[in-house]
């Protein structure tokens, strides 16, 4: 009788056309970091087929290391941003946001000129003007800011998302139980829940993708920047997206440990500020100006 | 083993036996579930998109009944404290009730984070050892520690106490005493690593507040008592079960000072907040006031803000809290304004505005609605089972033995007596057996030794004829000769039927009444007895 219920309750669980051995690898997989690298190259094949089977064409996941004596850093200029939110587009191109629901990993805010400072509850989120810049405002665009010290990793009840040694955070999209306390814990509001299945048309899938980056997400997960991971940790690598996408030359990137790095020169010769400093998360991402006005 | 086993599984069939008005309950709940379940398939298939939780405000209803009930939970140890480290006997009695509430909250605590995540099937990953948890970093994975601990604390200390009943024995505090022990500091804990849980992430200012923890427990120590109150009068009008005024009133007096120190803290932090007036008190000011013409959450907070201070005075002045429409409506009160006030008036403000400043109002879905009160019923569904086990069980109704030829007096009798010293007035007998529903009291000398008894016989007769002053002395039918409570249940029925009584008091080997048997008792036992 327990057997039959127990049955009862699986079937209850799992929709009969799941009920087959990937749906059960899929549900024991290990943590990432507990994989040894022929279990993630399995893992990795298991979820190649999947996505191949659901886009209708073929996906390569990449698992690439971080890089040795490399600590990426992030630099914005704000003297130059105007607004256009080329990034945010570039970015859901290169790493397969839903498009319904809309996920964005890159806000851009506005802020008045001649009024405060960076002053966050005054900031529009949701500006459509005809052409941007416009003359009385200023533009900040935030995104994950790859803390060295992440209130969203101390927060994880499962170890789902963690710093690596390059200073990226990352999630593992198969680990995350969906609880959402890391958003709660971000003070950028940086991180992306999915809410419903996202969507995105096989044709404008990126098929270069990174476990940990822009591979095709799930219901009930969450997700954010990853400093582009697909891209950057090559060598030589490309720059993020976003970096690439901006019109303006306002979005700087680099190695942080390389002395003779654009970020390195910046840090030390322009003003720059990081975002919410006083909680200490101590983040890699660089806000400067490289001009007045 | 395979005894208790068995036992058990007899003791599950009481849930199945109950009355038209049981069966109604049981149907009406149910009917509820069914409603939540199907909502909430209708969330695993398209996801938590149903609910109205955004990236903005991604915590809501669900966890705001998580936060209330944890709260209700906590307030065990209330009840706890006083019953059996300082013996007020009149909580103690109802003690295991508390702990089963306790049990129905923690569990409906689970199933709101069940339904709050994304992936449930893969709750396995927050295990330890099979999973990853992250403990101690995790604030999250402490609560999954003390929350799962408390309910298996108070699940064994609740089962213990039952199973020594229902074989009748009493329970032993060698066992459990050190188990009751750990509760207190365990209760406490749970309600402060939860408000921990939000208090602990800066980028959070209205959560953000040291203030946090000590306010969920005085919070906490006025909802969860005031649903016993109300749990323990339907308890005592439904079953056998006697639950004395004397110990409503006390804890309605324990609600007072909990209310008063809420209210107290309450408005250390709201002075705080609007004194200093920082950017960082927009949440606040969103919250009491409305912000930039959002204000959805204003007049909750104002309703939940005059029901607790309305509540508090009428739990402070024992003329209203020893009245029992005002106790009520003092008990309404009080769980409402709480569960506004710590629940959505805690989890929203937190996230409105959001960390970039955007304001995203938050009013739950149907489907949320609908599936929280599917969870609440659930709560209240096991913890009606609960009682249908452990009120038989506790009255004397249930009881196990292991053989037959063994069973005595003292297995099978009720505990429930009235001891009266023989100067006592015959009206005031009156009083305690009406009160009691019983239809004798035993006489006793100083020494607790039984001299006699006197029934409602002797007493109408008395007040048919005579004054109401006169004393038991006089018309107590002495000896009555009680059993001793060794006695076996084969002679017991013998001594029933040739004297022709339909019950007796039960002695010890020191001649001190400790409980009554009836007929009834007997024939309840034989049956119990053929059946196994």
């Amino acid at each position: 009788m327990l057997k039959g219920a127990a049955l009862g309750f699986a079937g209850l669980a799992l929709p009969l056309d799941r009920a087959n051995a990937s749906f059960w690898e899929a549900f024991f997989q290990k943590h990432f970091r507990e994989m040894n690298d022929a279990e993630i190259k399995k893992v990795i094949s298991r979820l190649e087929k999947e996505y191949a089977e659901k886009y209708k064409k073929a996906i390569t996941i990449g698992n690439e290391k971080p890089l040795p004596g490399v600590l990426y850093g992030y630099g914005l200029d704000l003297s130059r941003c105007i607004g256009c939110r080329r990034c945010v587009y570039g970015c859901v191109e290169e790493n397969n946001q839903s498009l319904d629901p809309q996920i964005h990993w890159i806000t851009v805010l506005r802020f008045k000129k001649g009024e405060k400072w960076v002053d966050l509850e005054n900031a529009e989120k949701y500006y459509n003007p005809e052409t941007v810049p416009q003359e009385d405002y200023f533009y900040m665009p935030v995104q994950c800011q790859q803390c060295e010290n992440p209130p969203c990793v101390r927060a994880c009840p499962t170890q789902a998302t963690w710093k690596d040694p390059d200073g990226i955070v990352v999630i593992d999209y198969n680990w995350c139980i969906g609880c959402r306390y890391c958003m709660a814990a971000c003070p950028y509001g940086a991180r992306r829940f999915n809410w419903a299945a996202p969507t995105r048309p096989s044709e404008k899938i990126n098929p270069n993708t990174h476990y940990l980056g822009n591979r095709p997400r799930y219901k009930g997960v969450v997700e954010k920047c990853t400093f582009c991971i697909q891209r950057t940790r090559h060598d030589p690598g490309r720059y993020p997206a976003c970096v690439e996408a901006c019109p303006v030359g306002a979005r700087k990137f680099g190695n942080l440990l390389d002395p003779d790095s654009e970020m390195r020169y910046l840090i030390k010769h322009k003003r720059v500020f990081r975002l919410k400093e006083d909680l200490n998360t101590n983040p890699k991402f660089y806000y400067f100006f490289a001009y007045g006005n | 083993m395979i005894q208790i086993v068995r036992n058990f599984f007899i003791a599950l069939r009481q849930i199945a036996v109950g009355d038209k008005k049981y069966y109604a309950w049981v149907g009406f709940l149910s009917f509820l579930i069914i409603l939540g379940a199907s909502a909430y398939i209708g969330q695993l298939n398209r996801g938590l998109i149903i609910t109205a939780m955004r990236d903005q405000v991604s915590w809501g209803f669900y966890i705001s009944n998580f936060t209330f009930l944890v709260g209700v939970a906590a307030a065990a140890v209330l009840l706890v404290i006083p019953a059996y480290l300082y013996n007020f006997k009149p909580i103690k009695e109802i003690v295991l009730f508390g702990e089963l509430l306790a049990i129905s909250a923690i569990s409906m605590c689970i199933l709101f984070i069940m339904v709050d995540m994304g992936q449930p099937l893969r709750v396995w990953h927050i295990l330890p050892v099979i999973g990853a948890m992250n403990f101690p970093a995790s604030l999250l994975a402490w609560d999954v520690v003390v929350l799962n601990g408390y309910l298996a604390i108070n699940s064994v200390i609740a089962f213990y106490v039952l199973y020594r009943l229902s074989i009748g024995k009493e329970y032993k505090m060698s066992v459990i005493g050190p188990l009751i022990i750990l509760s207190i500091p365990w209760a406490v804990s749970i309600h402060t690593v939860t408000a921990f849980l939000y208090n602990g992430l800066p980028a959070r200012p209205f959560w953000n507040a040291s203030i946090l923890a000590p306010r969920f427990l005085a919070s906490a120590f006025c909802s969860g008592p005031a649903i016993m109150l109300i749990l323990f009068q339907i308890i005592r009008k439904l079953s056998e079960v006697e639950i004395e005024n004397k110990a409503i009133f006390k804890i309605a007096e324990l609600i007072a000072y909990a209310m008063g120190i809420n209210l107290f803290l309450l408005g250390a932090e709201v002075f705080k907040e609007f004194y200093s007036g920082s950017i960082h008190s927009d949440p606040i000011k969103y919250l009491y006031f409305g912000l930039h013409g959002h204000n959805n959450l204003v007049p909750w907070t104002w309703f939940a803000s005059i029901l607790n201070i309305t509540a508090f005075f009428l739990f402070l002045f024992p003329k209203t809290r020893e009245n029992f429409t005002t106790l009520n409506m003092a008990c309404a009160f009080v769980i409402t304004g709480v569960y506004i006030e710590k629940g959505m008036g805690l989890v929203i403000p937190g996230f409105i505005p959001d960390t970039l400043g955007e304001i995203y109002e938050y009013t739950p879905t149907m489907q949320e609605i609908l599936i929280t009160i599917g969870i609440w019923a659930t709560g209240a569904l096991l913890y009606t089972f609960l009682l249908k086990l452990a009120v038989p069980v506790y009255t004397g109704k249930l009881r196990f033995f292991s053989k037959a030829q063994m069973v005595t007096a003292g297995d099978i009798m009720s505990r429930r007596i009235i001891t009266v010293s023989p100067d006592t007035s015959a009206d005031e007998i009156a009083k305690l057996l009406v009160s009691r529903h019983l239809s004798k009291a035993a006489v006793i000398d100083q020494n607790n030794t039984f001299v006699g008894t006197v029934s409602e016989a002797d007493i109408i007769s008395l007040e048919v004829g005579q004054g109401a002053d006169r004393k038991i002395a006089d018309i107590m039918s002495a000896p009555a000769a009680p059993v001793k409570e060794d006695v076996k249940i084969q002679e017991l029925g013998k001594i029933l039927a040739d004297r022709k009584v339909s019950s007796l008091f039960v002695v010890n080997k020191d001649n001190q009444p400790i409980g009554a048997v009836s007929g009834n008792d007997v024939l309840r036992a034989l049956e119990n007895i053929r059946q196994e």
